[in-house]
């Protein structure tokens, strides 16, 4: 019947890819999740050699920056993990951090020498540490670098134009009112624009809101121990607001949806004059494949708000869930990650270190004339508020500040709805008695 | 005379509606076969680009892409199979049983096909990872099946009710089982029914995103997850979504064009009479 | 008379292995995966249940419930799926509706042009979402072009709450027409001629047969169509996640997109389950009403 063959059919489709489904089984496999870009790509194709070397399998796994975060908190709890080997974005520290074996705890390695901390920047180290102790190996080194077209800064037209024009020499820009001239100055110019900004709702919106609010002088929490305080100076941060609106003035159309993409792109047809950038992103730019400036870049710390200076950080660390079964090869893979040689090799593909040598070594940093700016930048060092419900105040600092800067709220209407709104929150979690 | 020029005027007007409606996709088309570059510097089809397939080559290289769509067919061919195993048999009790209530429990099944997969997926969620069930097989055909199950039920309904009374009867006279009823008579004389069944069912499981988005992970990761890596990504990389988007979608499309007699029945069939 | 869904008049033991077999699984797999789970997410949306605690979930009864109701983006979330559902649908249905009347009418190509609409409703929703963020963008996208062939500054419509929210119910109308779209077309070709033409030669006007014979005929069809949309509507996610995020802002924080964020962003699952039941027994009431409208024109008693 015909019937009969179809059904025949099927199922024998169906034994076939339940065989070709199997999985075959291996000695020791680590499970490592990290987020997506050039530096993870680079330690991908890294990975045979890693195997070759110690036997341990590395089931890869790389995921944008959102997903990271949320794979990680359903993957993870106490008495079980999906992940041996987890990468965690700084502000994120504080919730995941009594997951994580401190890194004190981490079992040494056999093949694989432990990283010393004392080997890693200092602005990194504090983004690994929660409750006295670091809850794993920072291992990309993110914080504010300013990128700015050096060509169009050391042209002499420019620089005549701008001399008459403002008063001053035209320098890459040291201070925020330097910012906003040279941004407004480059803005005039035909097919260009000053600033680059990050609009797009996300993570960035809050590391560019707590830059620019914390060069104008105000926190926004402040967190000591378990306590966590409102510090947010409303007439600081609606002053930071107004200069943001200034700034965005100079930028690209679409700049109130402008997100890493965005940035990169924008800046890499040649229509930014300066913004903020990542190391991690950096390699993009200097790209010749897809960035029409590449060469032409100059790099330097952030400019220096009203009241100090300030970079943000951003780093990554990599750590290790107190319910994993194979610490000891998870942290094999990371030493190995973390150590110098590898580190090297993975530069070439665009890591950005963390550690002191490779920042500081006189080689990489002629052909990375951004390693200076960086060591610089996270003598500055600030992190975003650390503490369990960072996701939450996130969501409300990108939201009203968004809103503030594209002139939805005013400023002060802004601020206001921020602070009550983190209130709540600090009401609702017990902060506030 | 008349009669023929209002033709061609719908006909162009057809068209015009066809070719709007496609526009998406034409664009999406268009972009996968751009360099990375073009999509910045040329983006509208009036700017002239030379066609390139490296987006494709990227997404075979860089991504999952195959594993995903072999996830994908694979967890598609076996919630297809129990849902639409299971569906039929429930279908034609319901339809042919001498049962109370019966009108109630049909009302019921098809009830949970209602529940917003959302307010499902997190509880689902909760269960699996307690028995081990992420990120697994069995669990991502096990939550799929929740929504052909019921879809199936009520699909099915109508086709085992139209089947004059007297199929059964005279089957059950002479003392054959129920099931035997159900395989030898029932079962191909829906087959049409069926087909549908069968075709939305691997529809309804290849297009699934909650689910696969709470529930599975790098094992199980499917065809909707390729979309959702390419956004959100550092680096641009439209071209290469759109690749991998052109590329889920052709045996969608090639699947409706075969079968598109038997979709406008799945599609009008349930509940609608005729 | 014990058993449940046996005839009256004697309980056969025949009948009872029947109905197990045949409906047993199904029944079975319902409770198993769907009744569970919903009561599982009841007992949680009764707890402060915070998925990256060390310490076991709080029971804190209704608290969780008592503070939705206080929170403003609750509210914005149900007020924009109103609105959505409210804009979306009609749409959807009346372009369905005269595409599919359009349709009717013989010509070349029907069958073919037919088949070519349906695609968008095949569409994978998430791509369909990302294939619209681009094409909104400003600076890679088709509209960033138009505008600045008619001379304009490109407006960013993903950045602003209104746009987005119109560019969310264009998406969806695009998507999902050709689903009303077809099914009235068939509801309309099997639709007996006689009618039709019994009410032509009576002399009545092509609107009048319109109005009083074809459109309440289509009712039904109608009805089961908008039904299936309106509980897809109230459930949109994929779509609208991939192309907004739920924003600019919170302009497009539809309810499901709200439960997920509390879920996976914020971890509260005891709060996100809360809400989840709330969606739920909307769409249940929603369910209710249309599914005994259909089924009350089925046959069923026999």
């Amino acid at each position: 019947m015909k019937f009969k063959l179809v059904f025949l059919l099927i199922s024998s489709i169906l034994i076939l890819s339940l065989v070709l489904a199997q999985t075959t089984p291996y000695k020791t496999t680590i499970n490592v999740l990290v987020w997506d870009d050039a530096h993870t790509k680079a330690v991908k194709s890294l990975i045979p050699e890693f195997e070759k070397v110690t036997g341990i399998k590395v089931n890869f796994i790389a995921l944008p920056t959102r997903s990271v975060l949320e794979k990680a908190a359903v993957g993870i709890s106490l008495d079980r993990t999906d992940y041996d080997l987890v990468s965690i974005d700084e502000p994120f520290v504080p919730q995941f951090g009594d997951l994580l074996l401190p890194y004190p705890l981490w079992p040494k390695g056999k093949i694989f020498e432990k990283v010393d901390l004392k080997d890693i920047v200092e602005g990194a180290v504090n983004a690994a540490i929660w409750e006295g102790s670091a809850r794993g190996l920072p291992i990309n080194g993110n914080v504010y670098v300013y990128i700015y077209r050096k060509d169009l800064f050391e042209d002499p037209t420019n620089k005549e134009e701008f001399k008459k024009e403002y008063g001053y020499e035209l320098n890459p820009p040291n201070t925020f009112k330097e910012l906003l001239d040279v941004s407004k100055f480059f803005a005039k110019k035909p097919n260009m624009y000053g600033f680059g900004p990050f609009t797009i709702k996300a993570e960035g919106v809050t590391a560019e809101a707590v830059f620019i609010m914390s060069s104008f002088g105000t926190d926004i929490l402040k967190v000591s121990g378990k306590a966590v305080k409102l510090a947010l100076d409303k007439k600081k941060a609606i002053e930071a607001i107004k200069f943001y609106k200034e700034l965005l003035e100079t930028a690209p159309p679409g700049k109130l949806s402008f997100g890493h993409t965005e940035r990169i792109q924008a800046f890499n047809m040649g229509q930014i004059a300066v913004m903020f950038q990542w190391p991690a992103l950096i390699p993009n730019h200097e790209d010749p494949k897809q960035s029409l400036v590449a060469g032409k870049i100059g790099y330097m710390v952030p400019p220096a708000g009203p009241a100090r200076r300030v970079a943000v950080t951003g780093c990554w660390i990599l750590g290790i869930p107190k319910a994993s079964k194979n610490k000891t090869a998870a942290a094999e893979y990371a030493y190995w990650w973390a150590s110098k040689e590898a580190g090297k090799k993975l530069i070439e593909a665009g890591m950005s270190p963390v550690r002191k040598d490779l920042l500081s070594d006189p080689e990489l940093q002629k052909t990375r004339k951004w390693y200076r700016a960086s060591l610089e930048a996270f003598k500055y060092g600030i992190s975003r508020p650390r503490f369990k419900d960072y996701a939450r105040v996130s969501e409300v600092i990108q939201v009203y500040w968004t809103k503030g800067i594209s002139g939805e709220l005013t400023p002060e209407q802004a601020i206001d709805s921020m602070y009550n709104e983190i209130y709540k929150i600090l009401k609702e979690e017990g902060y506030v008695q | 005379m008349r009669k023929k020029v209002i033709r061609s005027l719908i006909f162009i007007l057809a068209l015009i509606i066809v070719l709007i409606e496609l526009i998406p996709v034409i664009l999406l088309f268009l972009t996968s076969i751009k360099t990375n570059m073009a999509i910045w510097t040329s983006p509208t089809p009036f700017h002239p680009f030379k066609p390139t397939i490296e987006q494709y080559i990227g997404v075979f290289r860089e991504t999952t892409f195959f594993k995903n769509i072999f996830n994908s067919i694979y967890i598609a061919l076996w919630t297809t199979f129990f849902s639409v195993l299971g569906g039929s048999l429930a279908s034609y009790a319901l339809a042919r049983f001498p049962l109370k209530r019966k009108k109630e429990i049909s009302i019921g099944i098809i009830f949970t096909r209602m529940i917003p997969q959302i307010a499902l997926a997190v509880p689902i969620y909760y269960m699996f990872r307690k028995i081990g069930l992420l990120d697994t097989y069995t669990g991502m055909i096990l939550a799929h099946t929740t929504f052909n199950l019921p879809y199936v039920v009520w699909l099915l309904l109508p086709f085992f009710q139209q089947i004059p009374k007297e199929f059964e009867e005279a089957a059950l006279i002479d003392g054959c089982s129920y099931i035997k009823v159900f395989t030898k008579i029932f079962f191909p004389l829906v087959s049409s029914g069926i087909i549908v069944a069968i075709i939305f069912c691997f529809l309804g499981s290849w297009n699934d995103f909650i689910y696969t988005l709470v529930l599975s992970n790098v094992k199980t990761t499917t065809a909707p997850m390729l979309v959702t890596t390419f956004v959100g990504m550092y680096a641009p990389e439209v071209g290469k979504m759109s690749a991998a988007g052109i590329l889920i979608i052709l045996p969608v499309f090639v699947l409706a064009l075969t079968l598109q007699r038997y979709i406008i029945m799945g599609l009008s069939g349930g509940g609608v009479k005729g | 008379m014990s058993n449940r869904g046996n005839k009256s008049g004697g309980v056969k033991p025949r009948q009872i292995i029947n109905n197990i077999i045949f409906l047993g699984p199904v029944i079975a797999f319902l409770i198993l995966m769907l009744i569970y789970p919903l009561v599982y997410s009841l007992y949680m949306s009764f707890h402060k249940w915070e998925l990256t605690q060390i310490t076991p979930p709080s029971f804190i009864g209704l608290k969780n419930y008592i503070n939705l109701f206080k929170d403003p983006l609750f509210w914005h979330a149900l007020k924009i799926q109103i609105i959505f559902i409210c804009i979306a649908i009609p749409l959807e249905l009346i372009i369905g509706l005269l595409i599919a009347l359009l349709f009717q009418i013989e010509f070349k190509g029907n069958n073919i042009m037919r088949t070519l609409l349906l695609l968008p409703f095949f569409i994978l929703p998430s791509l369909s979402g990302t294939t619209w963020r681009f094409i909104l963008h400003p600076t890679y996208g088709v509209f960033g072009a138009i505008y600045r062939f008619l001379g304009k500054e490109p407006v960013d419509w993903l950045s602003n709450g209104t746009l987005t929210f119109i560019a969310v119910i264009f998406q969806d109308v695009w998507r999902t027409w050709p689903f009303i779209f077809i099914t009235l077309y068939a509801a309309l070709s099997n639709f007996p001629q006689e009618l039709k033409e019994a009410a032509a030669i009576d002399g009545a006007s092509k609107f009048q047969i319109f109005f009083s014979i074809t459109l309440p005929l289509l009712i039904p069809a109608i009805t089961v169509a908008c039904f299936l949309r309106l509980i897809d509507a109230l459930r949109i996610f994929s779509e609208v996640y991939v192309m907004t995020e739920g924003g600019p802002g919170n302009a497009t924080t539809f309810l499901s997109i709200f439960i997920y964020k509390n879920a996976f962003r914020f971890f509260q699952m005891g709060y996100a389950n809360a809400a989840g039941y709330i969606l739920t027994t909307i769409a249940m009431i929603i369910s209710a009403i249309g599914l005994t409208r259909i089924f009350s024109r089925e046959i069923y008693e026999y």
